[in-house]
């Protein structure tokens, strides 16, 4: 029998009740199955939901590490405490992302062998598997080892769950030549060329991300981050420009009504909630964090993400990548 | 030293040092004998997530030898190596 996915019903800007919404749709029109972790008092109606109950939130404001100390029946925690005992199959979460991070580790564990955990982001390629973006943010500060193994997690994500073989790896830096970017970067490029195993095919720069010649680009959490949310706040303008161009008077709308055909199924790709939210990497278990503003919609698709990170065995893959002689 | 040889014994500070420096080993993928003892744990590459790691781990190492031990939250932000870190556990066993 399936473990339910533990959903965090109480983390995010729209919570609880488009979580609760997006739990129910995953349930109706995915067929999966979802326990909601809250207060029931602050819930309202779980719709026809299960409940785990318990008596605090952590806030968007609350210190990640510390938190998770001081608000140990948060529904953070308590979620990923269901995933630790094997009740529940993951744990999906639209909270504070730090916070989540400390609760998934602290609760579950890292995988033997796994420095740091790290945040892997699919950015959509149309016409191919999305890229994977690693760190997206877990990590500010990195050594080489740890984006070497960021690497070697991202690629096996990548062939579990996109049936990827041999993934490609790229490098994020200022230009393709080795010779280019930080001492980070430059001694991370020669461990990851001599890393048997990975199939590394060099630098690649910032507008290598979309559209991506390579499966997983890797880099340190905060240019991670910083790339991530310039890609965000780039294609919600282009978007918004078109829409505002094609409205500006009949004949726009008119030829609007043609292109729309053509370019809706790309936008659609493109959507943010469309894509499932972010994975952590590198623990002992499945945790897959919601942007904070997600709607039914966006919760809906990170709870798919999650079910389909426990069939296809990614945490089983991850551990053997990391410690091949365990398998 | 096994938690278990921690457990079934009373605890010196050596044997705190012992544990300090493994559980901060598992955390931070680093052999014992590379945590040195004076060395501050931001140059040991633990940030504030490992630190409550290495907390979490102790508590449940001590918490069967001396019943309900804690770290205080408070005593945290002085916690700056491991020199500190035993010296505030064995503080605590002695008086528990």
């Amino acid at each position: 029998m399936t473990l339910p996915i533990a959903l965090d019903a109480m983390g995010g800007d729209f919570a609880p009740s488009e979580i609760i919404a997006g739990a129910r749709r995953a349930v109706d029109e995915l067929g999966l199955s979802v326990i909601l972790v809250g207060v029931p008092d602050l819930m309202g109606d779980p719709l026809g939901l299960e409940v785990v109950a318990c008596t605090e939130v952590i806030t968007m404001d609350d210190d990640p590490a510390g938190s998770v100390r001081k608000k140990k029946d948060s529904s953070l925690v308590r979620a990923a405490e269901l995933v630790r005992d094997q009740k529940a199959s993951a744990m999906v979460s639209a909270g504070n992302t730090g916070a989540t991070m400390a609760s998934a580790l602290l609760r579950m564990g890292r995988l033997p062998g796994v420095v740091r955990p790290c945040i892997a982001t699919p950015i959509p390629n149309p016409g191919r598997t999305p890229t994977v973006l690693v760190d997206a943010g877990a990590n500010a500060e990195c050594t080489p080892e740890m984006l070497v193994q960021f690497a070697q997690m991202a690629s096996a994500f990548v062939e579990a769950h996109y049936g990827v073989k041999s993934p490609s790896v790229g490098l994020l830096s200022i230009g393709e030549e080795s010779s280019k970017g930080t001492p980070l970067v430059k001694e991370t490029h020669q461990l990851l060329a001599a890393e048997p195993g990975l199939n590394f095919v060099g630098n690649v720069e910032g507008r290598d991300l979309i559209p991506s010649r390579v499966d997983v680009v890797v880099t340190d959490g905060f240019t991670g981050n910083v790339a991530l949310k310039t890609l965000e706040g780039a294609l919600k303008f282009i978007f918004a420009t078109v829409l505002g161009a094609v409205a500006t008077n009949d004949a726009t709308k008119a030829a609007g009504d043609v292109l729309f055909e053509y370019l809706l199924p790309i936008a659609s790709q493109l959507t943010p909630e469309n894509q499932g939210g972010a994975m952590l990497l590198g623990l002992n278990g499945i945790c897959v964090i919601s942007h904070g503003s997600s709607n039914a919609t966006a919760i809906m698709n990170a709870l798919r993400v999650a079910s389909e990170m426990d069939r296809d065995g990614v945490v089983e893959k991850m551990r053997l990548t990391i410690r091949p002689d365990q398998g | 030293m096994t938690a278990d040889a921690v457990n079934s014994s009373s605890l010196d500070r050596a044997q705190v040092l012992d544990l300090v420096r493994e559980q901060l080993a598992e955390i931070l993928e680093k052999s014992p004998a590379d945590i040195g003892e004076d060395v501050p744990f931001a140059d040991l590459g633990a940030d504030s997530l490992a630190l409550i790691e290495l907390v979490e781990a102790l508590e449940e190492n001590l918490a069967t030898h001396v019943a309900g031990f804690h770290i205080d939250d408070e005593d945290l932000e002085n916690l700056l190596s491991v020199r500190d870190a035993v010296d505030y556990v064995s503080a605590k066993l002695q008086v528990a």
